[in-house]
């Protein structure tokens, strides 16, 4: 019993006085410390890309679809690009720009890039970069079947 | 006043902890910030491009290594269908699908990968460039 008042004499004591003084440094060095790390290893750049649309799923429609169509072909002998074709009319990636830019305007629309399956896929970007850069809004892909 | 100095008088007590409540919130910013980058199993060389648009660093990213083999972020598909039922399953949280094709990919994997983001219903795809600089073909 006097043990009880008396720790009850010292937890009023306590709470009384002010909080004990401890050593905050270490701590915010170290908070500082995971900060920077966490800094440097965090980029807020952007990821920069190319946007694309694909036909709706389905049947393909009977109506032929407005816009430029390019065709590609799978490269063959030795060869890391493929031949395209635009309305019948060979391009190459040097005069792409050109071909896209002479378009008719409400052609430049929207282009469906139909490669074959073996296409090295930097050479689509670069075409898709060429047509960006020419006006073309939408770029599509459809397959060769 | 030199002599009080250096005889150890006690530094004046600042107010420490709006500022280790600041330095905290800080350190939780970054951190969270930092899970959205996230490793591939593999190392892919994007392609470069002049003409770019500019998307926000998102979770669930598809990888398409020059072999083929596709992973989102960094567990590995073992084949297109496991992916498909993958992006289903998270298609809620993926507001644009960014494809990291490897430049050397083939455009065959490419356009399986993005006709089975369609099927999962994933309108918006981008294909992504590389980050560095363009320096000219």
């Amino acid at each position: 019993m006097q043990t009880h008042t008396h720790e009850e004499q010292m937890v009023t004591e306590r709470s009384e006085r002010r909080a004990p003084n401890v050593d905050m440094t270490p701590m915010i060095d170290c908070v500082f410390l995971l900060i920077i790390f966490f800094m440097l290893a965090t980029t807020f750049a952007p990821l920069p890309g190319i946007r694309v649309k694909l036909p709706p799923p389905g049947q393909p429609s009977r109506e032929k679809p407005k816009g430029l169509i390019l065709r590609i072909s799978n490269p063959v002998g030795g060869s890391d690009e493929g031949v395209m074709i635009l309305n019948n009319e060979i391009v190459s990636l040097d005069n792409a720009f050109g071909v896209f830019m002479n378009a008719a305007p409400e052609a430049k629309d929207m282009l469906i890039i139909q490669a074959g399956r073996q296409v090295v896929h930097d050479q689509i970007i670069k075409i898709m970069d060429r047509a960006k850069r020419a006006g073309v809004v939408k770029i599509g892909f459809a397959m060769v079947q | 006043m030199k002599l009080s100095k250096s005889k150890g008088s006690k530094m004046p007590q600042l107010p420490m902890e709006p500022l280790v409540d600041c330095v905290f919130l800080l350190l939780i910013f970054f951190m969270i910030s930092n899970i959205l980058k996230i490793p591939p199993p593999f190392t892919v060389d994007l392609p470069e491009s002049k003409a770019r648009s500019e998307f926000a660093r998102k979770r669930y990213n598809v990888y398409i290594h020059e072999s083929g083999q596709v992973s989102v972020d960094d567990v590995r598909m073992a084949d297109l269908d496991a992916m498909f039922n993958y992006l289903l399953l998270k298609k809620k949280e993926i507001e644009t699908l960014i494809i990291r094709a490897d430049k050397n990919a083939e455009h065959g994997v490419v356009v399986d990968v993005m006709e089975r983001a369609k099927q999962a219903e994933i309108d918006n795809l981008a294909l992504a460039i590389s980050e560095d600089d363009y320096k000219g073909m």
